[in-house]
This record gives C-alpha cells, structure tokens and sequence, in this order.
C-alpha cells in the first residue's frame, strides 16, 4: 500500500529527531533507557497502524503520532529518572530541574520546532495551557522576570489533563 | 495613532521567537522590541536558550539510529515482532502479545492432524485385517498339496530313523523282550493298533523286543532285530495318516531306511545292513504284515 509505505517511511525519517527529544526529556536517563522508550514509540505507532487504529493523513501527522506516543510513555518513564550528572550540558541541569510538562513543551517548540497547535496536540492539553507552560519554563531556565507591561494570561485550569493518554 | 507596544505582550514575544507571526503581526512585535529594550533582551535571551538546546542535543539526532529503531515501525505494523534489544519496558503495545487466534489455528491444525492419522491408521488396520482373513479363507478352502505331504512322509522316515539312534544303543532298548513277545502284541494292538511282529530269522535277523514310541501323529510301534553279530535293525510302524510315500530307500549316516505302506499302516525299516539285505529284509517283513489274517 503506497501511502502505508509513506507513513512508515515518515516514522522512519523522525527517529533521529525522537532519539534526541527522548534525550532532551529525560534529561539526565540514560542513553539506551531514552532509545527503549523511542523504540516502544515506534512500536506502538507501527501496531495502531497494522491494527487500523490509526489512520494518518500524511507523513507529517504520522511523525506527531511519533511525539504523541514518545511524549506519553516519557510522562511515565522519567518520573523516577535519575539527576543529570556533571558530564550533562548545563542546559539539562536546567530541564531536569522543570515538571514534565513545562520541560516537553518547551523541547518540542525550541528544539523540536513545532507549532503551538501541534504541541498542544501532543501533550494532549489546551494552546492556552501550552502557552503558560512555555512562559514558565522559559522565566525557569532564564531566571528573567516578566516582560512589561504584565498581562494577564487565563491560568490553565486545574482539571485539565496535562496529556492525553494514547494507549 | 496607537503605540504599537499597546498590543504587544508577552505571548506574542515568544511567538517572534517561535516563528508562529504572521508578517505584519511580527513587524509590529519587532517595532515594539526596538522601543523597548528590556523585552528585546528577554527575548534575545529565549534565543540563546533555543540555541543552547539545539547545541546539547542537536549531536543525537545527526548520529545513526541503530537499525532495530529505523525499522521498528516497519516491524510493527507488518506484525513481524523482533527481539527488543533496548531493554525498554513495553507496556500497552499492542503487538506485545500473540493473538489468541493463533493459538485456537495452533489447535485446529493439531485436532485436524490427529483425526487424519486415526483415519489412517484405521483404514489401514481394516486393510490388513482383510488381507488376514483373505488369506486365511484361501488356505482353508485349498486341499493339502503335496509338499505338506511330503514333509509328512519324510517324517515318518525321520522319526524311524531317531526312534532307531535313540533305543538301539540303550541299554534297555525294549520294552518288551522276546520272552514276552504276546504281551509286546497285547501292548501294540492297544496302542497302536497294529500287533503283527514279523518274523526276519530267514535273514538272519532274530528279534530282540519292542516298544511304543512317539509317532509323527499317534503312538508308533517299534520292533528291534538282532544279527548274530551284534548288528540291530528297527521296524517302525505307525496309523499313516497322509498319502502314501514311494517305497524308496534312504540312506544316510551309515544306516539305510525303507519306507512301505500296508493296512493303513506307515512302515519303515531301519538299520546299519547294506542295501541289498536291507530290500530283502524289508520285503520279507512287508509279505508278513500284508498277510491275510489266519
């Protein structure tokens, strides 16, 4: 099938930007505990899509299908990950130190390059909520205060899912 | 005329950032950063965070994912699982688990392989048992043919033949001595059913006794004679129950046998005599017992 072959050589193409978001995540896991979770990414993707549970548009979707399923299993995993250490760059000591959710948003927007619309997407919540927590990691890591003049952002709401579950 | 700051917020300083701006939308945001210089080093500042993380890890992803990542996909939805070589713990994946379809096909193949040998193994067990029985019918339904007879026939001469190696050289060979030659007759006309002794002295032949031996198919009777030399012949007789046999004689192992049928009656002499006196012997033995009773 043309367009299964299409979406499996999107996934294909993405692994090289999902190895090195899995590392950015899990800021200071392991190098083959970061692959695991890519792998069961992948995997999972490949599954949904043999089982007809997924059905992408086009090569891009099936590479944010990729993040979905990466940015979820990581919600779970690097819960217990261990602290970067010295050797880590001093950007990871900073994204260790920021909850899951502010660090996954800022990595897929700075580093990974996606819009807002697909980040909120991916980590399953409102743009709104997407865009507080950008605003938090960013003041996190750069210590900065707010730009003037303040304005006053809706809070995101306390009920809301931070990430949708994929499977 | 509005300030363009009076629209510019912090949202839309991390869309600059971002690229999320429309062109107008981000020339009004780049007029604002040139009026105020505090949000243009935050903003320059988010710029050197963007970059500070492409630089730690931007090495990854120019590396070579290892081949079970490029084509884990593949695997997947092809469902041909491979070996997990990360370690990773794989929780929710569909493919993580074999079909139970599979096992119930693993199931029907076998229950099909067990009833297709059953059925083999029955047919050709009602095979065999026709051949047995198709077999045994014809057996059944043919008359004897004449090897069995002659197997026979040469048993009688057989059994002469050990009857003789046997009681000539014991030292009792007879039952009955000739002393006491009426009860030898008594004995043989109760057993075996035939009490004629002949008489051999014309051929130097006198006799010794006799006794009831085993025959090929009943009790058989068995007359020793004795020369003046210590030379000993046997006469065996017995009920002949299959044809008759052609009165040639049979020599072998120093002695000669002669067989002969008479009244119903197998008879076979045997000794150590050549075979000239051995005929004669025969002969003069088979005069006696074809008599007519007196």
């Amino acid at each position: 099938m043309r367009l299964n072959s299409e979406i499996l050589a999107a996934l294909s193409e993405a692994t090289p930007g999902l190895r090195r978001y899995a590392r950015a995540i899990g800021a200071g896991a392991a190098a083959a505990v970061a692959d695991g979770l890519v792998q069961s990414a992948l995997q999972s993707v490949g599954a949904r899509l043999y089982a007809r549970e997924l059905r992408p548009a086009g090569p891009e979707e099936a590479r944010l299908e990729g993040y979905i399923a990466l940015t979820a299993l990581a919600a779970r995993k690097c819960l217990d990950a261990p602290p970067p250490g010295p050797r880590h760059p001093p950007i990871a000591h900073g994204l260790a130190a920021l909850p899951f959710e502010e660090r996954a948003v800022l990595l897929l927007i700075s580093l990974e390059g996606f819009g807002y619309d697909a980040v909120a997407r991916i980590v399953g919540a409102p743009r709104e909520n997407v865009m507080e927590w950008l605003r938090r990691a960013r003041r996190s890591l750069s210590g900065d205060v707010p730009v003037t003049p303040a304005v006053e952002t809706p809070r995101p709401h306390p009920q809301a899912p931070h990430l949708r579950i994929v499977k | 005329m509005t300030s363009p700051s009076t629209f510019i917020d912090e949202t839309d300083l991390h869309a600059l950032v971002d690229g999320e701006l429309d062109p107008d939308h981000r020339r009004r945001v780049e007029d604002h950063l040139l009026i105020n210089p505090a949000d243009a080093a935050l903003v320059e500042a988010w710029r050197r965070q963007n970059a500070a993380l492409r630089a730690a890890f931007e090495p990854i992803a120019l590396e070579t994912p290892p081949l079970s990542l490029r084509t884990a996909a593949t695997r997947a939805a092809t469902q041909s699982p491979g070996q997990i070589e990360t370690g990773a713990t794989h929780w929710g994946r569909p493919g993580a688990t074999p079909r139970p379809r599979r096992i119930e096909d693993l199931r029907v193949r076998q229950r099909r392989q067990a009833i297709l040998i059953s059925a083999l193994l029955l047919v050709s067990g009602l095979a065999l048992a026709g051949l047995a029985a198709f077999v045994f019918a014809s057996g059944r339904s043919a008359a004897p043919p004449g090897p069995v007879v002659g197997a026979f026939t040469q048993g009688y001469v057989s059994r002469a033949g050990l009857t003789y190696a046997t009681y000539t050289v014991d030292a009792h060979p007879v039952e009955f001595d000739a002393a006491h030659r009426d009860e030898l007759a008594d004995r043989l006309k109760t057993r075996v059913g035939f009490s004629r002794i002949p008489d051999l002295s014309t051929q130097n032949l006198h006799l010794l006794g006799g006794r009831i031996v085993p025959g090929a198919s009943g009790p058989a009777g068995f007359l020793i004679y004795e020369r003046a030399d210590g030379g000993r012949i046997g006469l065996y007789f017995e009920r002949a129950v299959f044809a008759v046999a052609p009165p040639a004689p049979k020599g072998g192992f120093g002695v000669t046998a002669i067989e002969w049928r008479a009244a119903d009656f197998a008879f076979v002499l045997v000794g150590p005599l050549p075979p000239d006196a051995m005929q004669e012997a025969a002969e003069r033995a088979a005069a006696q017992v074809a008599a007519p009773t007196p």
